[in-house]
C-alpha cells in the first residue's frame, strides 16, 4: 500500500480511535457545570419569548443577572406574588444591568411555557427582565448546573461569575420572609459596582428542583 | 342539665386531643404522638412527628441536598416543659437526573425529647402544641403546608406508663437512628483539588463485608450532591471520593455528617462522623 494511502486511511479512521473519542468526551464533559465563581461565565445563545436571539458574550461591558424560573414553584411564587422579583428587575435594569430569566423546564413539566404563555405571564406579573430565554432542552441550565428555581447568577462586565446561589437568606416559601431578607443579588451588584469584593459570592440555591428533561417521571 | 352537657362535650374534646389526632398534609398525614401516656416531672419524654406519605412523595432531611426544605417545628408548650432537637433518621438519596436531594419516602417518625422541670406541678391535661411547616414534593412539584398539632398529656410525679399503641414505633425508630462511629474505627479526610477523599480504617472482619458506603453531609454546599461517591474497598477499610461543590469557595476544617454503611452483618446502618480535613498531600494511605 502506498504511504499516502496508509495516512489517508489512518486519518479517516481517527475519529473512531478510542483516544480521540476520549478527548472529545473530556472536552464535552468539561462544559457540563462549567459555571464557577471567579471563572468566566460559560457563553450561550438563546431564543427569548419575544422571538429575539441573545448571546451572553455580546453583553461584555455590562453586569448580567441570570434568574432560573418556574412559575409553578412556590419559592418562585413567593418572589413574584410579593412583587419582589419584579422590583429587582426594574431597579437593576434601570441601572444598566442585563437581566435574563431562564426557563429550563422540559415540555410537559411544571414551569414549561410557550413563548406566548411566557409573554402573557410577564405582562400579567408586570415583570421586566431584559428577556425571558426559552431553554426547554435544558442546555443552558445544564451549562450552569442550575439546580433550583429560583437559582441566581451575577456576571460582571468582564464576563466573570461573581455570584452563584440563592436569591436571599430566607429559604422558605413564606411571603412574610421577603421584606426582611438580605437579597444576595442586590448585595453582589452593589458591592461590585462600588469596586468592592463581593462578600457573599456563593450560597446554596434554594427552591424547587429544575424540571429538566432527564428528571425521573 | 346544661352543666352535664358542657362537661360531656369537654370530655369528648379532651379525649380527641389526648389521642393526638393526625392532620392532613399534601399527599399524606402528620400526627403528634408520645411514647408514654404521661409526662413525669423531672424526666424527659420522647414525642414524635409521625409522617405517612403517598407513594411518589417525599419530605426532606436537615440538609435537604440540591433542592427542597426540611420540616420546621415551632413548639407551644406549657411552662416547665422544653423541647430538644429533632433526632433525624438516616436519609435516602432522592435522585432526579442531575439533581440529588436527601430525604424520606413512605413513613417517617421524627423523635423530639421534651424535658419536664422537677418542680412541675401535677396536671390532668397539659396541652403540647406544635406548629409544623413542611414541604412535600414529588419529582413533578412541591407543595408547602403549615399544620397545627396538639397532644394533651397529664403531668404527674410518678414514672409514666408506656403507650402500647406507639411503643414499638418509637423503639424501632430509635434503634435505627444514626449513632456515633465506634472509637476503634479511624477516619481521615484529604482535601484534593476537586474532591475530598474520606478514608476509613476498620476492623478486618467488617472491612471485608462492606458493600456500599454513602456519606450525607450535615452542612450544605460542601460536596456536589449529584456526583456518584466512588467507593474503593480494601482489607483495611475503604476510601470514598466526594466531589466538592462548585459553591465551596474556602477550605473547610471538618467534614461532619452521616455515613451509611451496607455490609452483611450490619445491613444499612448510619454513623455520625466528624473528621478533621487534612491539607493535600497529608492523606493517610490505607494500611494493607
Amino acid at each position: 500500500m502506498k504511504r499516502s494511502t496508509r495516512w489517508a486511511r489512518f486519518l479517516l479512521a481517527m475519529p473512531l480511535h478510542p483516544m480521540f473519542i476520549a478527548l472529545v468526551l473530556c472536552a464535552a464533559l468539561s462544559q457540563i457545570s462549567a459555571a464557577k465563581v471567579g471563572a468566566t461565565a460559560p457563553d450561550f445563545t438563546g431564543t427569548a419569548s419575544n422571538g429575539k436571539t441573545f448571546r451572553l458574550s455580546e453583553y461584555r461591558g455590562k453586569y448580567v443577572v441570570l434568574e432560573w424560573h418556574n412559575n409553578g414553584c412556590p419559592y418562585v411564587r413567593k418572589q413574584y406574588n410579593s412583587g419582589n422579583m419584579q422590583r429587582l428587575q426594574k431597579q437593576w435594569t434601570g441601572q444598566g444591568v442585563v437581566w435574563f430569566t431562564i426557563l429550563s423546564s422540559a415540555p410537559g413539566k411544571q414551569g414549561y411555557v410557550t413563548a406566548g404563555e411566557e409573554n402573557d405571564y410577564l405582562a400579567k406579573m408586570r415583570a421586566s427582565p431584559t428577556a425571558a430565554m426559552l431553554d426547554p432542552t435544558g442546555e443552558i441550565g445544564h451549562l450552569y448546573d442550575a439546580k433550583t428555581s429560583p437559582h441566581m447568577f451575577v456576571i460582571n462586565p468582564q464576563g466573570v461569575v461573581i455570584y452563584d446561589g440563592a436569591i436571599d437568606d430566607k429559604p422558605t416559601t413564606e411571603l412574610s420572609d421577603v421584606p426582611g431578607a438580605t437579597n444576595y443579588v442586590s448585595l453582589a451588584l452593589e458591592q461590585a459596582m462600588a469596586g468592592k469584593q463581593v462578600a457573599i459570592a456563593a450560597t446554596r440555591p434554594y427552591g424547587c428542583s429544575v424540571k429538566y428533561s432527564d428528571s425521573m417521571h | 342539665m346544661a352543666r352535664r352537657l358542657i362537661f360531656g362535650v369537654a370530655v369528648l374534646l379532651g379525649a380527641a386531643s389526648a389521642r393526638g389526632a393526625g392532620a392532613p398534609i399534601p399527599h399524606g398525614t402528620l400526627e403528634l404522638i408520645a411514647e408514654k401516656q404521661e409526662v413525669a416531672a423531672g424526666h424527659t419524654l420522647d414525642v414524635g412527628l409521625r409522617f405517612q406519605l403517598e407513594k411518589g412523595w417525599h419530605v426532606y432531611w436537615t440538609n435537604p441536598g440540591d433542592s427542597g426544605e426540611p420540616p420546621r417545628v415551632e413548639w407551644h408548650l406549657p411552662a416547665g416543659l422544653s423541647a430538644g432537637a429533632i433526632e433525624w433518621p438516616a436519609p435516602s438519596r432522592l435522585e432526579s437526573g442531575s439533581i440529588v436531594d436527601y430525604g424520606y419516602e413512605d413513613a417517617l417518625l421524627l423523635i423530639v425529647p421534651i424535658r419536664a422541670k422537677p418542680s412541675l406541678a401535677a396536671q390532668p391535661a397539659a396541652q403540647l402544641g406544635a406548629e409544623v411547616r413542611v414541604l412535600v414534593c414529588s419529582h413533578e412539584m412541591c407543595i408547602p403546608s403549615k399544620v397545627a398539632l396538639s397532644l394533651a398529656l397529664p403531668i404527674q410525679s410518678q414514672p409514666p406508663r408506656p403507650d402500647a399503641r406507639t411503643a414499638d414505633l418509637f423503639a424501632a425508630t430509635r434503634k435505627a437512628l444514626p449513632r456515633p462511629a465506634p472509637p476503634n474505627w479511624k477516619f481521615s479526610v484529604a482535601d484534593g483539588n476537586e474532591s475530598f477523599v474520606l478514608t476509613a480504617a476498620l476492623p478486618a472482619k467488617l472491612a471485608h463485608s462492606i458493600t456500599q458506603a454513602i456519606f450525607f453531609p450535615l452542612a450544605e454546599s460542601q460536596i456536589e450532591n449529584a456526583s456518584p461517591q466512588k467507593l474503593q474497598t480494601s482489607a483495611a477499610g475503604f476510601q470514598l471520593t466526594l466531589r466538592k461543590s462548585d459553591r465551596l469557595l474556602k477550605p473547610i476544617e471538618r467534614l461532619r455528617g452521616v455515613l451509611v454503611l451496607t455490609s452483611s452483618p450490619l445491613d444499612n446502618r448510619g454513623y455520625f462522623i466528624d473528621v478533621p480535613v487534612s491539607k493535600p498531600g497529608a492523606e493517610r494511605p490505607l494500611v494493607q
